[in-house]
């Protein structure tokens, strides 16, 4: 058994039977790991490897692209391994509430929709939904938002698509949600005599002078940043998949900011219980996540700036 | 106006042009005029397909035609819903929705209806549903971005990803549409153009057996212009296949090596 | 549902192929049209048209509304249809709703032309009373109280004799100088009625594929046995104004402009038909 799962270890790929040469022994792997999901991984785990020939600690390979939809004003496509996710933020003014004249408002919505996953059949919305949607208040100081006081304000409605369902969604959908605020471009608008505000183009001389010529770039209080990691026995996996998180149930979600301060810590129940010395290690891996992701912003928006 | 403040308050989207309209792209009796892209009349867009978009899902498809892109993923088949009756054939399931930044005005119609069952329409003539009895196909798009020829768009990726999947089918679908303005016929138009259309024609066809699967018209047209728009479409149509075609065939050699 | 033994599936092919159905008709034959106009007294206008074993019943509502920012000038037109879960046993529950959608969207394509308002049946820029403030909202419902086979077909007909049974009132505009903001006020005249110009409004020909021939006006056995049908509706300028077409199995371009042509020819029958079958309706409501 050992030998014939290293020998997949190496090879990408598997599904395709003519791939390879010996089809018989991979046929048995793949009804291994289909039938004794849990064995298979727990054997993998002695090894201190997993399926896909990562180390237990590591996550997946991530990339980042930034305004990938033209119709909004700032957007962002995640990928990590092939979870997919792409955020966008449409801005729209709104008078604020009497209680607080100079706050602007954010609504975040995070969506499955049914081509993400076979899970989710449409009309039915997706169980992870909810849980995603509160976690992002507190990042943006709402009084950037404020345009005329008591009169107008920015609202943010930033939609969060999942197009591909692979595991940790969560992290994903911050890291889209992060990206796709620091792209934001926030149009130079005025307000005209019927007190409503128009954008201001460089053709139109406009019916009044800009209101928020210098607030173009919204600030980012901090930048938090996720790691999911599954405990399973005394291992921690790091950036689980879906096939892991389905079978391996108890996730623990770490999320930082850049400097290191915890932000938010969820172990939603599950069969494993958490010694302190396990999160601890958790924390360790979301604070060298971070590190990476961080690294990975900065080469992107380079990337953008050199183009 | 400041009444309006509640849990939930009124939103709107900053236009640049309040007062003045915009004016028309064309007028009324002008032959003459460009479209807002700067293509010909009957130039369609630079179209992009990409398979296997969506890892979770049996086959799955990317297209891009200028502004207007979609994503379709196909799976099954999967067991039929416990509720449905028993069948001999296959069943197919289309769903289409839009995300809620694909329009310009936020939120427009996330769920589709009379698109899913034109989807629908468009695709059951050319799969083999007897090659898989008892079972479902379900076939889920997203428009992630509205430019203009949604629903031929929609059609074109869904039959590349079912193709991906490896579902059986008579032959590729093309589909696509033109818009009748004033005097003239575009093909292929942008959501500008369709804003303004006296007519449009749109056409789902199966180019190798020269067979239309489904066709819509609507505004007037006379029997010549129907021809016209007709001709103009299936021959968009086949080259649309080829396009469709060499993806696939692509796709199929980059997984062989 | 229909169930067909294969005797009688053969009989209905076979009749077709040699252009004698089994009720006697031509391939291209209508069943007779009876028309009733007025049948609903609180709509605006009604008809129930009925067309062998289909009944089927339309209604016009107008109500004063805002015209919507992108089209100022125009009035709003919906139409929605639904089926009675008496019409058939698999109308009950929501077995009905994708019938009576598909329903709806052909014949909001075939009656209320393209997006810029061009070619449809209904004038929309004769609902306006002032322009960007008030205007006729037109709700036309559609009721399948029995289903024996071209639904469309009826229905367009039943809304056509609707629209020229309805009548408008006629509205004061008060002369208001008070703001541009505020909607002007109005007077709605309970006696004197604007009539509907129907001139305009297309019928539905849907000609249905069975075997290598298609037929009109199919019954609900003959609709059993199509692989496919294209619905067209012309109006009387004889151009076409929106095709739908049903049933999955393709067809080849060239016998779609064929349908096409045929359609034409048999919407002028149809057309005649039908006007003098209203105005004999309008007649006798007058008398009773």
């Amino acid at each position: 058994m050992v030998s014939q799962l290293q020998a997949q270890d190496g090879v990408e790929g598997i599904g395709y039977p003519n791939s390879s040469g010996d089809l018989s022994s991979e046929m048995e792997v793949d009804a291994f790991r289909r039938l004794f999901p849990l064995r298979f991984f727990e054997r993998h785990l002695s090894e201190s490897i997993r399926p896909d020939g990562r180390p237990l600690g590591r996550a997946r390979d991530t990339t980042l692209a930034l305004g990938a939809v033209a119709s909004a004003n700032g957007s962002a496509l995640v990928k990590i391994g092939l979870t997919t996710m792409l955020a966008a933020i449409k801005m729209e003014v709104m008078t604020p509430l009497k209680e607080s004249p100079d706050e602007g408002c954010i609504a975040v919505e995070f969506h499955m929709p049914p081509i993400c996953s076979p899970l989710v059949r449409p009309g039915r919305p997706a169980e992870v939904a909810p849980v995603v949607s509160k976690q992002f208040s507190g990042m943006i100081d709402l009084k950037d938002l404020s345009l005329v006081s008591g009169k107008a304000a920015w609202m943010a409605y930033l939609d969060i698509y999942c197009l591909d369902a692979d595991g940790s969604l969560f992290d994903a959908a911050l890291l889209s949600a992060v990206a796709a605020f620091s792209h934001l471009q926030i149009p130079v608008v005025s307000m005209n005599d019927e007190g409503r505000v128009i954008v201001v183009s460089e053709e139109n001389d406009g019916g009044g002078d800009a209101v928020n010529k210098e607030k173009r770039k919204l600030r980012l209080c901090r930048t938090p940043i996720s790691l999911t990691c599954i405990l399973h026995k005394n291992y921690i996996l790091a950036d689980p998949t879906a096939e892991e998180e389905s079978i391996m149930e108890t996730l623990v979600t770490v999320v930082l900011d850049s400097s290191d301060q915890l932000v938010s810590l969820y172990k939603p129940g599950g069969p494993a219980l958490a010694h302190t010395s396990s999160v601890q290690d958790c924390i360790a891996l979301t604070r060298q996540r971070v590190k990476e992701v961080q690294t990975i912003f900065d080469e992107t928006i380079s990337g953008m700036e050199v183009d | 106006m400041a009444g309006k403040a509640g849990a939930t308050p009124t939103t709107y989207t900053p236009s640049p042009k309040t007062q003045r309209k915009k004016p028309p792209i064309f007028k009324n009796d002008d032959v003459d005029w460009v479209r807002p892209d700067g293509r010909g009349f009957h130039q369609c867009r630079p179209a992009f397909f990409r398979t296997g978009a969506v890892n979770a899902a049996a086959g799955s498809a990317y297209a891009e035609f200028g502004n207007t892109k979609v994503i379709v993923s196909v799976f099954g088949p999967r067991e039929s819903k416990k509720a449905m009756m028993y069948s001999d054939i296959g069943r197919l399931n289309c769903n289409v929705s839009y995300t809620t930044f694909a329009t310009p005005i936020r939120g427009q119609g996330s769920d589709n209806k009379e698109f899913s069952s034109m989807l629908h329409k468009a695709l059951e003539g050319a799969i083999m549903l007897e090659t898989f009895p008892k079972t479902t196909v379900d076939v889920f798009a997203l428009v992630l971005e509205s430019g203009g020829s949604d629903l031929p768009v929609v059609i074109s990726c869904a039959s590349v990803a079912l193709a991906d999947a490896g579902i059986m089918m008579y032959d590729l679908v093309a589909s696509v549409s033109v818009s009748c303005l004033g005097k003239n016929i575009v093909i292929d138009p942008v959501l500008e153009e369709e804003s303004y259309q006296d007519g449009s024609l749109m056409i789902t066809c199966m180019p190798s057996r020269y067979e239309v699967t489904q066709l819509t018209i609507t505004g007037e047209w006379s029997t010549p212009k129907i021809n016209e728009g007709m001709q103009l479409c299936l021959d968009a149509c086949s080259k649309l296949a080829n396009i469709m075609r060499s993806c696939l065939k692509e796709a199929a050699s980059a997984s062989d090596e | 549902m229909v169930g067909l033994s294969l005797g009688e599936k053969h009989f209905i092919q076979g009749g077709i192929a040699q252009d004698l159905r089994s009720d006697g008709r031509k391939r291209l034959t209508y069943r007779p049209i009876y028309v009733e106009t007025g049948v609903i007294p609180q709509a605006n206008g009604s008809a129930r048209v009925r067309m062998g074993g289909t009944n089927v019943i339309a209604t016009v509502k107008a109500e004063l509304g805002r015209p919507s920012q992108l089209q100022p000038d125009k009035g709003k037109v919906s139409i929605h249809i639904d089926c009675s879960s008496t019409a058939e046993p698999v109308f009950e529950g929501r077995g009905h709703e994708e019938l009576s959608t598909e329903l709806s969207v052909s014949l909001q394509r075939s009656l209320l032309g393209g997006k810029s308002g061009s070619g449809a049946g209904i004038d929309l820029s004769s609902l306006v009373v002032v322009e960007g403030k008030i205007c006729w909202d037109l709700y036309i419902d559609g009721l399948v109280v029995c289903s024996d086979g071209n639904l469309l077909d009826a229905l367009g007909a039943a809304i056509k004799a609707a629209l020229s049974n309805t009548g408008i009132p006629r509205v004061q505009v008060a002369s208001s100088a008070s703001g541009d903001e505020d909607q002007p006020e109005v007077d709605i005249s309970d006696e004197e009625f604007l009539q509907f110009d129907t001139s305009g409004v297309p019928v539905i020909v849907t000609l249905t594929k069975v075997g290598k021939h298609y037929i009109a006006d199919a019954t609900a056995e003959e609709e059993s046995q199509m692989s496919s049908a294209v619905s067209i509706s012309v109006n009387r300028k004889g151009h076409i104004c929106g095709l739908t077409k049903r049933g999955g199995a393709g067809l080849d371009p060239s016998i779609i402009l064929d349908m096409i042509s045929v359609a034409k020819h048999v919407s002028e029958k149809l057309m005649n038909k039908l006007d003098s079958e209203i105005a004999a309706a309008e007649a006798s409501e007058d008398e009773s």
